[in-house]
C-alpha cells in the first residue's frame, strides 16, 4: 500500500445469507487519491454489491464472509454505526443510477441539498445557502435561486442527476462512488453529465469509483479498470493496456461485443417505398380540467419518412425527440392528426387487415412486453391467431419453428416469461413479431434493456433474420453504436422534426447538423486489433 | 409438481367439512331443527344434544347444519354477483377510459359513499326481507368495491407493453380485454372475493340481528348468533358455536383463496 492509497479492498467476499450463494468472490483492488477508477461488468457480476460493501450499505440479506476494506487506513467493515455515518456523505459520496427515484419527491431541492451540510458541517444557514447556490451554478442549473424552492419532478432526468451530483459534491468528499450514473439518460445528456462529474471531481481532488456496464464510457474517463464477471475480478489494469491487449477471454468477449460498423449494403432504392409516411403531425391532448382545456402539445411537426424494401432505417434522437411517437404512429398505436401513411403504394387505412398482417413491432422492455400468464409457445402462437390459411397444427408447427430460429428450443415452449432471462425474453418478442412473416418491422429500442454481450447476440440474431426474410425495418434507438452496426440509412430527429437523414456512412463520417455531431461525440469509433483489443477513437464535436 | 401448500390444505379441509355438513343437513340432522321442546330449554351441551339447545329447546347442532346451507348459499351468491358485475364494470371502466369511465366511476363512488350495510338496508326495504332480497342487496352493496379494485388493476395493466403488443397483432379490444387484461387481474379479484365471502356472512348476521335477515324460525348462522345474544350469560353455547362456525369458515376461505391465487399465478409456481 503506497501512501496515497485512499481505499484498499482485500479479498472481499459476500454471500446471500440464507442460501449461501457467493455473490462476490474475494476481490481486491486499490484506489489512489484523486484517481478515476472503473469497475465494468454485466448485470449479476456483483459490481453494485461490492461497492455497497465499501460503505457498509449492504442489503440485510447479504453478509460479508471475508476480506477487509480499509479507507485511509481504517477498517470500514469493523466501524461502528456512528463512525460509518460520519464516513458516508462527508468522506464518501454516492450517486445512484436512477435520478427519478434517488431524490425525495416531497422535499424541495434546497432542503435536500442542505441536509448533508447540516449533518456534516458547522456552517451558518447563510453560509450553507451561499455554498448551495454556488454549487448549483457550477453544475449548470440555470436559475439556482428558483431551484432551491423547486421539487424534483420539475426537473428532467439529466438535471436531476446534476442536482444529485451537486448534493454529493457540496461536502467535498474524498471519494465519489458513481453507480451507473448515466445509464438512465440519453446519449447527449449522458456525456454532459459525465464531463461535469469529471470536471468537478478534478477541481476538488476527489477520487471517483465509476461503475458501469458501458465499457467505452468507463474507458473514456478512467485511468484504471477492473473487469468483473460472476462475482470475481477477471482482469484489472491500466485502461489503455486493458483495451489494447485484453488477457482474459471474458474481457475479449466484452470488447468484441461492442457494436462495430456493419458492411454497407447496396439496396434497390428505385422502386416505390414499402412504407411511406407523409407530413405526419401528432398532437398530444393537453390536460383537461373542468373549465379550461390546456393547449395540446405537438409531438410531431409534419414529419415524412420512407422505408424501402429490405431496408433498415434507424430513427435516432434524444428522449423527447418524437422518435418513439413516430414509430407508434406508423404502427397505428397513435392516431395521426394530419398526414398520410402509405403501405406498398396504398393508403394504410384502406386495407387495415393487410397492414396488420404485415407490420409488426418489437418493444423495448422485454419484462413488460410479454403477458406473464402465458407460456412462450402460447405467446408466439397468439401472433398467428389471425393468420388466414393456417390450421391449428400448422400454427403450432410455425410457432415452434420460429422459436427454434431465434435460438429457443422446444424445452422453452412450455415455460413462462419470468423463467427466462432478459435476452431470452427479447428473443421471444422477436419470434412473436416475425412469426407472421411480416414485410415490415418496427423495433423500438429493442436492445437497450439488455447487457452488452446479450445485446450483441440479439443484434446478430436480428441481422440474420433480416437477411433471411428480407423485411424492411424501422429501428428506433438512442444508441448510435447499435445503429452503426445494423442500419442502412439513418434519420435524426430533434424536437419532433427530422433534422438530418442520409446513408449510414454519410451520417457517421460527415454529419451536417450540430445535434448529430453531439450525438456522435457520445460514442467512439472502434478499431479492432489482432490481440482481441480495440482502439477507441472519440469523435470530438469540432472534428466532425 | 402438484404440491399443495399447508395453508391451502387446512383451508380446503375446513371448507370441505363445511360443505359436507351443509349437504348432510339436507338429508339428516340429529334432531328436527324446528322442533320445539319445552322440557329441554337452554340445555347445556351433553351426549344427547352435542352442542346444547336454545331457548325453545331446539337442537343447536341440527340448526347449525341447516343454517350452514343458508349462510353458504348467501355468501356464494352474493360474492358471485358482486364479482361478476364488479369485474365487468371495472374492466370496461378502466379499459375504455374517457367519459365512460367518468360516468361509471361517478355512480360507483356515489354508491361507495354509503356504508355497505346502510346501502343493503335501503335495498332490502325495496326487495323485501328474504334470502334473495339479502343476496341482491348485499351483492349490489359490494359491487362498487370490486369495480374499484379491478379498475385500478386495469389502469396499470393497460399501459403495459404486452397490451400494446396485442393491439399491434390486430387482436380486437374484447379479445385483448379477456385474454390479457382479465387474467392478470385475477390476483386482486381472488383476494377481494374471498374476503367478501366473509363480509357477506357477517352482514347477513348483522341484518338478521336487525330483523331484516332471513325471517325466523328458519335458521341461519347470523340469526342464531343474534338470537343467542340475550342469553350470553346463561347459555354461552348459543352464541359461541355459530360464532366459531363463522370464524372457521372465514379462515378456511381466506386460506383457500390465498392458495388459489398463488396457484393461478405462474410466477408463484416453483417458488417456495
Amino acid at each position: 500500500m503506497t501512501d496515497n492509497t485512499l481505499l484498499s479492498v482485500r479479498g472481499l467476499s459476500l454471500e446471500v445469507a440464507h442460501t449461501g450463494l457467493e455473490v462476490v468472490k474475494g476481490i481486491s483492488f486499490d484506489i489512489a487519491a484523486g484517481e478515476i477508477f472503473g469497475i465494468v461488468g454485466e448485470s449479476g457480476s456483483g459490481k453494485t454489491l461490492a461497492t455497497r460493501a465499501l460503505i457498509s450499505l449492504l442489503p440485510p440479506a447479504i453478509k460479508v464472509t471475508g476480506g477487509a476494506v480499509s479507507y485511509k487506513g481504517q477498517d470500514v467493515l469493523k466501524m461502528k454505526d456512528r463512525d460509518l455515518r460520519r464516513l458516508r456523505g462527508a468522506e464518501v459520496g454516492v450517486v445512484f443510477q436512477e435520478p427519478m427515484t434517488s431524490l425525495n419527491p416531497s422535499m424541495t431541492i434546497g432542503r435536500q441539498l442542505e441536509e448533508g451540510l447540516i449533518l456534516h458541517t458547522k456552517f451558518s444557514p447563510e453560509e450553507r445557502r451561499a455554498r448551495i447556490l454556488d454549487m448549483l451554478k457550477r453544475v449548470g442549473i440555470r436559475e439556482p435561486e428558483g431551484a432551491l424552492a423547486a421539487y424534483p419532478h420539475e426537473f428532467s432526468g439529466g438535471m436531476r442527476q446534476r442536482i444529485m451530483l451537486a448534493s454529493v459534491m457540496l461536502l467535498k468528499p474524498a471519494l465519489l462512488i458513481a453507480d451507473e450514473p448515466t445509464t438512465a439518460l440519453d446519449a447527449v445528456i449522458q456525456r454532459d453529465v459525465m464531463e461535469l462529474m469529471v470536471e468537478l471531481t478534478r477541481a476538488e481532488g476527489t477520487a471517483v469509483l465509476l461503475i458501469s456496464h458501458d465499457l467505452p464510457m468507463v474507458a473514456r474517463y478512467t485511468s484504471r479498470i477492473v473487469v468483473m464477471e460472476k462475482g470475481a475480478i477477471v482482469e484489472q489494469g491500466r485502461t489503455e493496456d486493458l483495451l489494447d491487449a485484453p488477457q482474459h477471454p471474458y474481457t475479449k468477449k466484452l470488447l468484441s461485443s461492442l457494436p462495430f460498423r456493419g458492411e454497407a449494403r447496396a439496396l434497390d432504392m428505385s422502386k416505390q417505398p414499402m412504407v411511406s409516411a407523409q407530413n405526419i403531425v401528432v398532437d398530444y391532448a393537453g390536460r383537461k380540467s373542468l373549465l379550461k382545456k390546456a393547449k395540446p402539445k405537438r409531438a410531431l411537426h409534419g414529419v415524412s419518412i420512407d422505408i424501402h424494401e429490405g431496408e433498415v432505417v434507424a430513427l435516432v434522437g434524444g428522449s423527447g425527440s418524437g422518435k418513439t411517437t413516430l414509430g407508434r404512429t406508423i404502427a397505428g398505436l397513435v392516431k395521426e392528426n394530419e398526414g398520410q401513411i402509405r403501405f406498398q403504394g396504398r393508403a394504410r387505412d384502406e386495407d387495415w387487415q393487410d397492414y396488420r398482417m404485415n407490420c409488426q413491432m418489437v418493444f423495448q422492455d422485454p419484462y413488460s412486453s410479454l403477458d406473464p400468464r402465458m407460456t412462450i409457445l402460447a405467446l408466439v402462437e397468439e401472433a398467428l391467431r389471425l393468420v388466414p390459411d393456417l390450421d391449428g397444427a400448422a400454427k403450432r408447427k410455425r410457432a415452434l419453428e420460429t422459436l427454434e430460429e431465434v435460438g429457443l428450443n422446444a424445452d422453452y415452449a412450455s415455460r413462462y416469461p419470468h423463467e427466462l432471462s432478459g435476452g431470452q425474453r427479447q428473443r421471444v418478442a422477436i419470434a412473436r413479431a416475425i412469426a407472421r412473416r411480416p414485410r415490415f418491422l418496427i423495433a423500438d429500442e429493442p436492445v437497450s434493456a439488455l447487457d452488452v454481450t446479450v445485446r450483441a447476440q440479439v443484434l446478430d440474431l436480428f441481422s440474420d433474420l433480416q437477411k433471411r426474410y428480407g423485411f424492411s425495418c424501422l429501428f428506433i434507438s438512442h444508441d448510435l453504436g447499435v445503429v452503426e452496426q445494423v442500419a442502412d440509412r439513418v434519420v435524426v430527429m430533434q424536437d419532433g422534426r427530422i433534422i438530418e437523414e442520409g446513408d449510414r456512412d454519410a451520417i457517421f463520417d460527415n454529419p451536417q447538423q450540430d445535434y448529430t455531431r453531439r450525438l456522435l461525440s457520445a460514442i467512439p469509433a472502434l478499431d479492432q486489433n489482432e490481440r482481441g483489443g480495440v482502439t477507441l477513437k472519440w469523435r470530438l464535436e469540432k472534428d466532425i | 409438481m402438484k404440491k399443495i401448500s399447508l395453508n391451502g390444505l387446512i383451508g380446503g379441509i375446513l371448507i370441505a367439512v363445511l360443505l359436507a355438513s351443509a349437504a348432510l343437513g339436507l338429508v339428516w340432522t340429529p334432531f328436527d331443527p324446528m322442533k320445539l321442546s319445552f322440557t329441554a330449554r337452554l340445555a347445556a351441551p351433553s351426549a344427547l344434544h352435542l352442542l346444547g339447545t336454545d331457548e325453545f329447546g331446539r337442537d343447536v347442532l341440527s340448526r347449525l347444519m341447516v343454517g350452514a346451507q343458508a349462510s353458504v348459499w348467501i355468501g356464494f351468491l352474493t360474492v358471485s354477483f358482486a364479482t361478476i358485475f364488479g369485474t365487468l364494470i371495472g374492466l370496461v371502466s378502466g379499459y375504455a377510459r374517457g367519459w365512460i369511465d367518468g360516468v361509471i366511476m361517478a355512480i360507483n363512488n356515489a354508491l361507495l359513499a354509503f356504508p355497505g350495510i346502510l346501502l343493503a338496508l335501503g335495498l332490502l326495504a325495496v326487495f323485501g326481507a328474504n334470502q334473495y332480497g339479502i343476496i341482491f342487496a348485499l351483492g349490489i352493496a359490494y359491487t362498487p368495491s370490486m369495480a374499484r379494485v379491478v379498475r385500478g388493476a386495469v389502469l396499470s395493466l393497460r399501459e403495459r407493453e404486452f397490451i400494446e403488443a396485442s393491439r399491434v397483432m390486430g387482436n380486437g379490444e374484447l379479445f385483448t380485454l379477456f385474454r390479457h387484461v382479465l387474467p392478470n387481474c385475477l390476483a386482486p379479484i381472488t383476494v377481494l372475493a374471498t374476503s367478501m365471502f366473509g363480509w357477506a356472512i357477517l352482514s347477513e348476521s348483522a341484518l338478521s340481528f336487525l330483523g331484516l335477515g332471513v325471517p325466523p324460525p328458519a335458521p341461519t348462522w347470523g340469526n342464531m348468533l343474534a338470537a343467542g345474544r340475550p342469553f350470553i350469560q346463561q347459555a354461552v353455547w348459543l352464541g359461541l358455536f355459530p360464532g366459531i362456525c363463522i370464524a372457521l369458515t372465514l379462515l378456511g376461505i381466506n386460506l383457500l383463496g390465498d392458495a388459489l391465487r398463488d396457484r393461478l399465478d405462474p410466477r408463484m409456481r416453483g417458488l417456495k
